[in-house]
């Protein structure tokens, strides 16, 4: 069976607004993340994805469906929404049961599904729990169960950690990585530390475009011998931000230990240091807004 | 899947507040017009009032709407209903001459004294009066002509007073003799077998309700997917649009006939023991059948505007379109308060228990006008089936049109 979503030629459009250029992807079984900014077109690809939203031009076939057939489509791709929500005085056990009703399954179906599911995501003890009534990081965990209660091939996750405390996010990472072995996961998100925890296969999508699609060995490897980490006093630290890119910065009393990146070492006090996806994501995103 | 969806829409709808607000709405309107009904049985003769009926009677007609005008005349204050409340009209010297030159024409007075004495002698007698002044109209006076003045009195008026063609027999009140109250006693019994006049008064009333209530329903309904950010949620689901959108109708519709058939009990219970005394026989499932007929195209019409113009535009703009609808409705139904002037309005009247030659001749009229509203509110779902498909897939964004636009206008 064809397990690939291909993605060829892809531009849309809101209004006179190109949102996606031509945008080129093939995304086989497991995690995948889409990374970029806030207003690059992540979701804006999700959404097209999921039969939100009509491509203007292009093509896509989800598992060899072509994006058209949304009917087809639905039923083989589960969506978690950036701004996911459920009727908040259903209970968590209601709100699964309308949701599969809505998917098609018969009550047999969702009898034996929905609990399994929600002892997977941790909620069966909280079943009787109305929506409005959840935190946080168990309406995501909520929206993940709901997402796959169909079992589809393909689930599309739309910022799923924005909000979460560090507990919850390395709680949901572990599940999608779960959820990633039989199916294709496209994660998207902003939060480089996501990706790196979670996804072999990423794209960068900056302003539309495909900055980078690939492995995130290849990714950090691109920025390898460019990374430089030094301690210095924080005077120079404003001095060194307007020369290069700090990717990270840790206070020590009156001196600051920086990690930025370089092509050479700037001083003597700097050393070269390992290359992480935060930094490879900075110099890639450097080399876009044609910085040194 | 189409059940299951159709179940758990019903159980959505139970579970809502505006539902609630919506029985306890109709039951209070229920008990406050209708609660007391009591069969009072046959007329006994020496009776000290048998009622009022309107005449046929184009003699009578003439002699009331002239004594009504004469009143007015000399009053010189219209009263008018243009659009269903009332206003008083003083017209200006020009036109209050016209209307005495009409008033002359057709009655053969031409002065004010002879109107005050006519009044004197009408309302001064001591008992109770139960009908307007009465004026015999100027020999030789065809209906034609007395219709066609009138008219003209209408529109010196600004239309809706009690002059215009339609309304000239609402001013023939007049009170029935023993005769006339058996007889409608009779025709109750038999051809309506009781529960039939009285199914058609509460209908009147329910549909009153019901022509404006079921559009918050189904309003706040579809508000909820919005609200509760459900809508990509839902949209990204296998059901097709069509099960989505009807099951979501049927349920408001199916929960909203349930507390109109269980408040037709009350007036059914009420037949069933005047029957039982009486030891006449009713038509048991009249209640029934007069719903179904006569109120279920109202609640789906009004369920159907709330329904397409909440999935097009996402607002509550289907509540202040039915809003305006059921008001013009209403009061333009005011001149056909007794039932047979059905016409196409979407709120039919019928406010007597009697008049069954008023429904039985006008029975065709009023089986068009609920088709037509059924199936006017069948085009709106599946109308409203077409924008949802197409707004799943993105398209038809009516409302961030909208509140761009608001936006854009603001920043200027």
């Amino acid at each position: 069976m064809n397990t690939e979503i291909k993605i060829r030629h892809l531009n849309q459009f809101y209004g006179k607004k190109q949102a996606l250029k031509d945008v080129n992807l093939t995304i086989g079984k497991g995690m995948f993340g889409l990374l970029g900014r806030n207003g690059a077109g992540k979701t804006t690809l999700m959404k097209v994805l999921a039969t939100l939203l009509p491509k203007s031009q292009g093509k896509i076939s989800i598992c060899g469906t072509p994006v058209e057939n949304a009917a087809r489509i639905r039923s083989m791709t589960g969506y978690l929404p950036q701004e996911f929500s459920m009727y908040p005085n259903m209970t968590v056990y209601e709100a699964m049961d309308y949701l599969g009703v809505l998917s098609g399954l018969s009550r047999e179906e969702r009898n034996s599904r929905i609990p399994g599911l929600l002892r997977k995501v941790n909620l069966l003890d909280d079943r009787k729990k109305k929506v409005k009534a959840l935190s946080g990081g168990m309406k995501r965990r909520l929206g993940i169960a709901q997402a796959i209660l169909h079992n589809p091939m393909v689930l599309i996750v739309d910022e799923p950690t924005a909000g979460l405390d560090p507990e919850e996010r390395v709680r949901f990472r572990n599940l999608l990585c779960e959820i990633a072995e039989e199916r294709i996961v496209i994660l998207s998100t902003h939060i480089v530390g996501d990706i790196e925890a979670t996804c072999e296969q990423i794209a960068v999508l900056n302003e539309g475009e495909i900055l980078y699609h690939g492995s995130v060995a290849e990714l950090t490897a691109m920025a390898e011998g460019k990374v430089y980490s030094a301690e210095i006093s924080r005077t120079e630290l404003s001095e060194l931000k307007k020369k290069y890119i700090v990717t990270s910065m840790l206070t020590l009393g009156n001196n600051v230990m920086v990690r930025f990146l370089a092509d050479r070492a700037p001083f003597s006090s700097a050393h070269r240091v390992e290359a992480g996806v935060e930094d490879a994501y900075m110099y890639l995103m450097r080399g876009e807004r044609g910085e040194e | 899947m189409f059940r299951s969806l159709f179940a758990k829409e019903c159980s959505q709808t139970v579970r809502s507040l505006i539902y609630w607000l919506t029985v306890i709405i109709l039951s209070l309107f229920f008990f406050s017009q209708l609660g007391d009904i009591n069969i009072t049985g046959k007329p006994v003769k020496g009776q000290e009032s048998y009622g009022v009926k309107y005449s046929d009677d184009e003699q009578t007609i003439m002699e009331n709407t002239l004594g009504r005008l004469a009143e007015e005349y000399y009053r010189e204050t219209y009263s008018t209903y243009p659009i269903g409340f009332h206003k008083s009209v003083k017209p200006d010297e020009e036109e209050n001459r016209r209307i005495g030159e009409i008033l002359e024409e057709t009655a053969g007075i031409k002065d004010m004294k002879v109107i005050e004495g006519l009044m004197a002698e009408h309302y001064n007698t001591g008992g109770m009066i139960m009908t307007g002044l009465a004026v015999p109209p100027a020999r030789g006076l065809s209906y034609e002509h007395f219709q066609k003045l009138m008219q003209e009195v209408d529109d010196i008026l600004g239309g809706g007073s009690s002059y215009g063609k339609d309304m000239l027999k609402s001013n023939a009140m007049v009170e029935m003799t023993y005769e006339d109250a058996m007889e409608e006693y009779d025709t109750l019994v038999e051809k309506d077998r009781l529960t039939g006049g009285y199914a058609r008064l509460f209908c009147d009333y329910m549909s009153v309700m019901l022509s404006i209530l079921p559009v918050f329903l189904a309003v706040t309904r579809c508000l909820r997917d919005r609200r509760a950010k459900m809508q990509e949620l839902i949209a990204v689901r296998k059901a097709s649009s069509a099960a989505i959108i009807i099951s979501r109708y049927l349920a408001m519709v199916v929960m909203l006939m349930i507390p109109v058939l269980v408040l037709s009990c009350f007036p059914l219970a009420e037949s069933i023991r005047y029957a039982s005394e009486a030891g006449i026989s009713i038509d048991y499932l009249a209640f029934v059948k007069y719903s179904f007929g006569w109120l279920l195209p109202s609640i789906m019409t009004a369920a159907a505007v709330g329904l397409v113009l909440t999935v097009l535009t996402d607002t509550a703009l289907g509540v202040l379109v039915q809003g305006i609808w059921w008001f013009i409705s209403i009061f333009s139904s005011m001149s056909g308060m007794s039932g047979g002037m059905y016409g196409w309005n979407f709120v039919p009247r019928h406010n007597t228990v009697g008049n069954y030659s008023g429904f039985h001749d006008n029975f065709a009229q009023l089986a068009a006008n609920r088709t037509l509203y059924a199936v006017i509110s069948i085009v709106l779902v599946t109308v409203t089936v077409w924008i949802y498909a197409k707004k799943r897939r993105g398209k038809m964004d009516v409302h961030g049109k909208i509140f761009a636009n608001r936006k854009n206008k603001s920043k200027a």
